[in-house]
């Protein structure tokens, strides 16, 4: 069980790079670790109980989320990410960080009310995946750059697959492929909308993009 | 057997039609794949719901395919809306009036996402794993995203990413919740099993409470993120005004009751759960009545008739999901009907807003005036698709609307029916005033050239659902019936 808490608490803790980064180098950065730790939560597990899918779960997720994503995104967003432009909140950097600390504590807290059908992962491990999941949806709605926002999704998607190794460890690997086939195409459909977008409004800051009200 | 190659079928066809799109060369053969495609998807969805009313659900592919008579319903709903959809993207930018015709890599993009599109669809009605269920609806957003941008300027873009960051992050919500609902089976079934419709039916009271509601809040507010529900409903309004106006009549249509479709299986799975008890339906009841409230509200300001319809679209979904909510069989009845009436009326103001745009090349209401001077076979479709929409007697809304609010009184939920026909009230106003006065009224001259006539080819389309819609309102067909009151028997509480 220590190494699960411990590469755990690691993940926690790079979701944490993901709220300060102030360039979007660094983020990408951030996914990419995250995206292996989780898949070295998997393959411990497996080591733990010897189940064949977690290992496959756990390959699955280093490959495509730890590799191929990481490298799309760096080639698609070549232009930005040379850029080195700092990005800013809607919200102040240090607010942001508070906000962040305060939804991680509303993670654990809900995690201890949703009682756990399998005892494969310690309890803990529910708490970082709900604190990392709405830490991902709260950069979505608080960056302004559209690659962080997309960012926050994805870091999103990593909460919810650690969740997932706590309550359905044992869901069919089928439908685990589909969804991680998910995020690769939202990537796609997400990287080509952000490509226009800078054919639109010369960058991917979404604060340019408030004309259609009422 | 035939059940499981029909399903394979239905699934095939929108598919190959996008691979093929894509491939072939040439815009005229794919617009002549475009006619076949549909009426072919049509047949198939009309077989499928006619054996599941002869012969009840089934199951085919170790469940991983599974049709009921709800899945049925929202199968009907997205073959019907979507070949009509085709039919009259075809129409649309071929008409002379048309200032935006599609150029050669166009065609090929458009037409190549529309099938996919349409695939998604039918791949969540068809879906029996609860897995697949979730992948098909998120699906939906990644295929009609690029399509809600399709014009490719500054408005549509923006709407196309608010669309996708709003529906991907309420869709890992809904996910979370569909991994509860995994978790809420795994004390009965153990820790690996077939995570399918039919195995969770039959698990029933099993099912852990705690974990089975819990699964079912956070689908309603993942998934009601993508059904328009308020308060997330705040990009629908954008995305089903830019895109389009054939790709709008989709999402408004056919998309939503996609992801009505998803809460509602939820819904059914996560009762017995309850023993009886009624969070489930009170929190639908909640959110379909807030729904209601924003939408007729932005309904009474709104300048813009897309947005107009748009809106509408919030309120509509919001009337469907109090209809559940309330839980009354008749209630439920009518939010099943009006899933279907919704679609085809919604679909048919599209249509309208398209030939709209076509003959006065503005989407503000105030710039149109004295349409039935100018267009009268349009004007009529438009004012007979404004009262439908709005739910005015002969047709197939007035019905529905009338069910749910019937149905609340018999469950003694007075509070709940008042308020839902008071809104029912506004919302009827606030529809019919500004497309009457677009029809009637007095204004400036005609500022367009003849050229900008609009042929019978943009008409039609509205007029067979125009027909259905009345259809629906006068009586609704035998194995219709029989088709919505087993539905609602697979639902209620």
């Amino acid at each position: 069980m220590l190494p699960e808490i411990t590469l755990a608490a690691l993940f926690l803790l790079v979701s944490f790079q993901l709220i300060v980064a102030r360039r979007l180098r660094t983020a990408v950065g951030a996914y990419q670790l995250q995206s292996w730790l989780l898949g070295g939560i998997a393959i411990a597990l497996f080591v733990h109980t010897h189940l064949t899918e977690l290992l496959l779960f756990g390959l699955l997720i280093v490959s495509l989320k730890g590799v191929a994503i990481p490298t799309l995104l760096r080639r698609r967003m070549r232009v930005a990410l040379s850029a080195g432009r700092e990005s800013s909140y809607h919200v102040g950097f240090p607010t942001a960080l508070l906000l962040g600390a305060a939804l991680s504590l509303a993670g654990f807290i809900a995690a201890s009310r949703i009682p756990s059908p399998s005892h494969l992962l310690p309890g803990a491990d529910l708490g970082i995946g709900i604190a990392v999941l709405l830490l991902g949806l709260f950069t979505t709605t608080a960056r302004r750059d559209g690659v962080l926002q997309m960012g926050g999704l994805l870091a999103a998607e990593n909460g919810l697959l650690l969740i997932g190794l706590v309550l359905a460890p044992r869901l069919s690997l089928l439908i685990e492929f589909a969804l991680v086939l998910d995020v690769l195409i939202a990537v796609v459909v997400m990287s080509f909308l952000l490509a226009r977008m800078r054919e639109e409004v010369f960058s991917t800051d979404t604060s340019e993009l408030t004309r259609l009200r009422g | 057997m035939i059940d499981a190659a029909l399903l394979l079928a239905v699934l095939a066809v929108p598919l190959a039609a996008a691979v093929a799109t894509w491939l072939v060369p040439g815009d005229d053969l794919r617009l002549i794949l475009v006619v076949p495609t549909a009426l072919v998807g049509l047949g198939l969805g009309l077989t499928l719901v006619a054996r599941v009313v002869q012969r009840g659900r089934f199951t085919a592919f170790g469940d991983w395919l599974y049709l009921d008579h709800l899945g049925a319903l929202a199968l009907l709903i997205v073959t019907l809306v979507s070949a009509l959809a085709a039919l009259y993207s075809i129409a649309y930018f071929r008409s002379s009036a048309n200032v935006h015709t599609l150029r050669a890599g166009e065609t090929r993009r458009y037409f190549a996402l529309f099938h996919l599109f349409v695939f998604t669809m039918v791949a969540a009605t068809v879906a029996g794993n609860l897995g697949l269920l979730w992948t098909a609806v998120t699906a939906t957003t990644f295929a009609s995203a690029p399509l809600v941008d399709f014009y490719g300027s500054h408005g549509p873009l923006e709407a196309a990413w608010k669309f996708i960051m709003l529906a991907v992050a309420g869709e890992l919500i809904a996910l979370f919740g569909f991994l509860c609902l995994y978790a809420s089976a795994v004390g009965w079934l153990g820790g690996s099993y077939n995570f399918a419709i039919p195995v969770l039916r039959a698990a029933g009271p099993h099912l852990s409470p705690t974990l089975a509601t819990l699964g079912f809040l956070l689908v309603l507010v993942g998934f009601g993120t993508k059904a328009g529900l308020a308060p997330m409903h705040t990009w629908l309004p954008d995305a089903h005004s830019q895109a389009p106006a054939p790709i709008c009549s989709m999402l408004s249509g056919a998309e939503l009751n996609c992801a009505m479709l998803a809460i509602v299986r939820v819904l059914a799975l996560a009762t017995p759960a309850q023993h009886g008890g009624s969070e489930l339906h009170s929190a639908l009841l909640a959110f379909g009545l807030l729904s209601m409230a924003v939408g007729v509200v932005f309904l009474v300001s709104q300048r813009d008739y897309k947005r107009l319809l748009a809106y509408s679209s919030v309120d509509q979904m919001g009337l469907i999901a109090a209809g559940f909510g309330l839980g009354a069989p008749l209630a439920v009845f009518g939010a099943l009907l009006q899933m279907l009436a919704h679609s085809l009326a919604k679909c048919l103001m599209f249509f309208n807003a398209g030939n709209l745009l076509l003959r006065f090349r503005t989407t503000t209401i105030s710039e149109v005036r004295g349409m039935i001077r100018v267009a009268p076979a349009a004007a009529v479709l438009v004012l007979a698709g404004a009262l439908a929409i709005a739910g005015a007697p002969p047709f197939g809304l007035f019905l529905s609307e009338a069910s749910i609010v019937a149905g609340g009184i018999g469950a003694r939920a007075f509070g709940a029916a008042g308020l839902i026909a008071l809104l029912l009230l506004v919302g009827f106003l606030a529809l019919v005033a500004p497309f009457s006065t677009m029809v009637f009224g007095e204004g400036r001259a005609d500022p367009l050239p003849r050229r900008a006539e609009l042929g019978a080819a943009v008409l039609l389309p509205g007029y067979v659902l125009l027909a259905a819609v009345l259809v629906l309102g006068v009586f609704v067909p035998g194995p219709l019936h029989t088709l919505l009151a087993d539905a609602a028997r697979e639902v209620r509480r």
